[in-house]
């Protein structure tokens, strides 16, 4: 396995890490955009763009698009966040080279106004679904809320109004800033010729221009304590928390994702044995997700009305045990083994590796293998977990339940 | 990488499956064992599932905590479930702990506690578990169609009901456990870093000596096409289609296949197609395959705000129906290049692997090498595969959710 590196001369950053082994090939365009880089007026705009990439460019329809996905036998899809959107794909590998030509083809869009009005429909209808879906919702708006206003905490989807009012000429020009190829990186894994792959590459984006683009880092001031939301359409309760981590370009962030595990992995953690073990609700648990420039932790419940009390306050509780006391020595060697099996599984395939990748490097620009993330993770310390429990994170927890009124 | 499959049966009717994948550092594994919600004793839906979970709660030597943590110490990701025929108990971990964690699961399936102290939260998590159904109206409406579709007990929701979690006992659930767990049909299949000769002589030490006749699978009936709606108060409509297909071992398995992928493979197969990127009708709308020990059937889904309910249903409906006219030459390529491919990525990862061998051995009785499933596909023609469609006409059961019921549609 060797890691490569190029920026072209329009500045596109292109990284791989080969194994000529793979039995695949998976390549992703990581565009560094996402909910946080918009103004309240174009809410949803990232999530909306990332639909219509699909739809069409100069030399390829909508439908041409995916039929030639489907003829690549691809595995693909996209995704947008808060703070990025990544097209992928992943494909046998005598395919690669087709792959690479869809993806990057995709990424200069026609955006053309009548499938921007069609479209509408599907994002209206995909925000009418998570409507339905209080496990998902619980967590937009209590991250709206924690967030307190700090661009972080903006929807991804947008709401319905501003969907409806977004036009196809916003859209453009929100593109056009933010698609610049400086702002994007491709990554590929798994099976490839990288100097095939950089000539192609280098051709087929000779016309992208270089943009000077930027997003803004303004003090996060995030909220404690505790609101609710009532709809009477609910059955049970849900619970989001949050509280706040190490961000992704610090180094204690490993052992953020440890402690996290220590207290709320899905098997064998603080909280399984005070909730789900008891049989107070049917899932709790707790993860640290880090983001540019921040970090969190953020943990869920859900539950009967009636154990809703009981059940926050022992979350709480339990929190507030390992913010005093820390966690013991066998619980951090088991969060130590649990994370590296979870890694390894997930790096076995080039698909698998292609997220981290691309994730990893938009954040700090730099490469670890596999084997130097497991080792980053055994050799993440108690003194480690002590820092950040220092920084009373869990004294500053914020809950936020969706409730049957 | 080409890759052989190890089998071997035990006297006591318990199979073991190996599948060396020497190149990984992991392993994983699935115990498949004949216990679901659809041979569960009268009365006491909800049995497998809280029988599935109170088995984790101490076994052998170790209390629950303990097990727990021993099962953490090697690094081992749990997973598996109750279904409807069998409920799978399953882990990956790094290869070199694979004993180890065999061990405990010996304790797990042949010497559980199954302690009074411990039934009462187990029951309390499967009741929480089922009033979680409540706040997921997808699940909701596949759990019900099932329910509609089937007349037999394969109709039953494995998640069991407020009824029966409520008379189930520590005494019903431990007789259960006598009668239902046992080496007959189960089936422990494993894939990765491992090699065979120890993992045999592993398992002959942990498991020969098991003993018990295993169970009966009731026959399949369903009930007439009919279609159905449950009101209830949601932004969006729920829409489920129900019809019978082929069971796994039947000759027009392939065939059938190939026909999902053209009806719902990728995002330019037909349902997607039409009802998505055409009309701007949904979010979500597919259709896919499930299998049973001797039946199959496809389910179809769409969620859609409720003003397009009825057009949604009416296009969904027409896009089945259609495929009995034929697929076109593209069409049929475009599937099949769909279905290899997944197939060689699947045989990149020790999870997917374990679980599929452990699937084709309970429900065709081989694990189908990966080898066979390309030649199979790649000898599929045009002409066979239309005519197949051709003689191919199912009737719909259709069920919906949401604020109102929608217009009558013809059911074939």
């Amino acid at each position: 396995m060797n890691f490569q590196k190029t920026t072209l001369a329009n500045r596109l950053t292109i990284i791989g890490e080969h194994n000529p082994n793979s039995q695949s090939f998976a390549a992703g365009y990581f565009v560094n955009t996402g909910s946080r880089d918009e103004s309240a007026t174009i809410a949803g705009v990232s999530h909306f763009l990332e639909h219509m990439m699909f739809k069409g460019t100069a030399r390829r329809s909508a439908e041409d698009i995916n039929l030639e996905f489907d003829s690549l036998g691809a595995n693909y899809n996209a995704y947008t966040n808060e703070e990025r959107t990544v097209y992928y794909g992943a494909v046998l590998p005598e395919r690669g080279k087709e792959l690479l030509d869809l993806l990057t083809d995709m990424m200069r869009p026609a955006l053309r106004e009548e499938d921007f009005t069609i479209e509408k429909n599907v994002i209206l209808e995909e925000i009418a679904m998570y409507q339905d879906h209080p496990h998902f919702l619980v967590f937009e708006k209590g991250n709206a809320g924690f967030f307190n206003g700090h661009p972080l905490g903006n929807s991804v989807l947008g709401s319905v109004d501003s969907i409806k009012a977004l036009s196809v000429e916003e859209m453009n020009t929100y593109f056009n800033a933010r698609y610049a190829p400086n702002n994007m990186t491709l990554v590929v894994a798994g099976n490839y010729d990288w100097e095939k792959v950089l000539a192609q590459i280098e051709t087929q984006s000779a016309s992208w221009q270089a943009l000077e683009t930027s997003r803004t880092y303004p003090e996060p001031h995030p909220k404690d304590g505790h609101e609710a939301h009532n709809d009477a359409s609910l059955k049970r309760t849900h619970v989001a928390f949050f509280a706040p981590g190490m961000s992704a370009q610090d180094d204690l962030n490993y052992a953020a994702s440890l402690l996290a595990s220590c207290i709320g992995d899905s098997s064998g953690s603080r909280l399984y044995w005070a909730l789900v073990d008891k049989g107070l609700v049917d899932s709790a648990g707790l993860h640290h997700e880090v983001a540019d420039g921040y970090g969190m932790f953020s943990g869920y419940v859900s539950t009967t009305p009636e154990q809703l009390e009981q059940v926050s306050s022992i979350f709480r509780q339990e929190l507030l045990k390992v913010e005093k006391e820390g966690v013991t020595a066998e619980e951090w060697k088991r969060a130590q083994r649990k994370l590296a099996t979870s890694l390894t599984l997930r790096s076995e395939t080039p698909f698998g590796r292609l997220m981290y990748l691309g994730a990893s490097y938009l954040y700090n620009q730099s490469y670890k293998s596999t084997s130097e993330i497991i080792a980053a993770i055994n050799s993440a310390s108690l003194d480690d977990a002590n820092a950040i429990l220092m920084r009373k994170p869990f004294s500053q927890l914020y809950s936020f339940a969706l409730q049957p009124s | 990488m080409s890759t052989t499959i190890r089998q071997h049966t035990f006297s006591n009717g318990m199979t073991l499956l190996l599948e060396e994948m020497p190149w990984l550092s992991s392993a994983s594994f699935t115990f498949l064992i004949p216990f679901g919600s659809a041979n569960e004793p009268r009365d006491y839906e909800g049995s497998s599932t809280v029988l599935n979970d109170w088995l984790y709660r101490g076994a052998g030597n170790y209390s629950s905590q303990e097990l727990s943590e021993a099962l953490d110490d090697l690094g081992l990701r749990r997973g598996g479930g109750t279904g409807k025929e069998y409920t799978t108990l399953s882990g990956s971990l790094l290869a070199s702990n694979i004993n180890e964690a065999l061990r405990l699961y010996a304790d797990i399936i042949r010497r559980p506690h199954l302690k009074d102290s411990e039934f009462e939260p187990a029951r309390n998590l499967a009741l929480q578990e089922l009033a979680s159904l409540g706040d997921n109206p997808t699940q909701q409406l596949f759990e019900t169609l099932s329910g509609r579709y089937f007349h037999s007990s394969h109709g039953k929701s494995t998640y069991g009901t407020l009824d029966g979690l409520n008379r189930l006992s520590p005494t019903s659930v431990r007789n259960d456990y006598t009668q239902r767990l046992s080496p007959g049909g189960a089936i422990l299949s494993i894939a990765g870093g491992v090699q065979w000769e120890t993992v045999l002589k592993q398992v002959e030490k942990l498991f020969s000596d098991w003993s018990g006749s295993g169970v009966t699978f009731p026959e399949v009936v369903i009930t007439r096409p009919h279609q159905e709606h449950i009101t209830q108060d949601t932004s969006q409509v729920q829409i489920g289609v129900a019809y019978q297909a082929f069971a796994p071992s039947h000759p027009g398995w392939y065939e059938n296949a190939v026909a999902i992928g053209v009806l719902s493979g990728g995002m330019g197969a037909r349902l997607f197609s039409e009802v998505r990127e055409k009309r701007g009708l949904v979010y979500s709308v597919s259709a896919g395959s499930r299998s049973l020990k001797n039946y199959g059937y496809t389910l179809g889904y769409a969620g859609t705000t409720p003003e397009r309910a009825n057009e949604t249903l009416s296009v969904l409906l027409s896009e089945l129906r259609k495929m009995s006219q034929g697929i076109s030459k593209d069409e049929l390529e475009r599937s099949r290049t769909g279905l290899l491919s997944q197939l060689v990525m699947q045989g990149e990862s020790s999870g997917a692997r374990a679980t599929s061998m452990a699937r084709d051995m309970f429900l065709v009785g081989a694990p189908r090498p990966i080898e066979d499933i390309k030649a199979q596909l790649n000898g599929l023609s045009l002409e066979h595969v239309n005519q197949f469609l051709s003689s191919y006409h199912p009737s719909f059961t259709v069920l919906t959710l949401g604020s109102e019921p929608l217009a009558e549609v013809a059911l074939s």
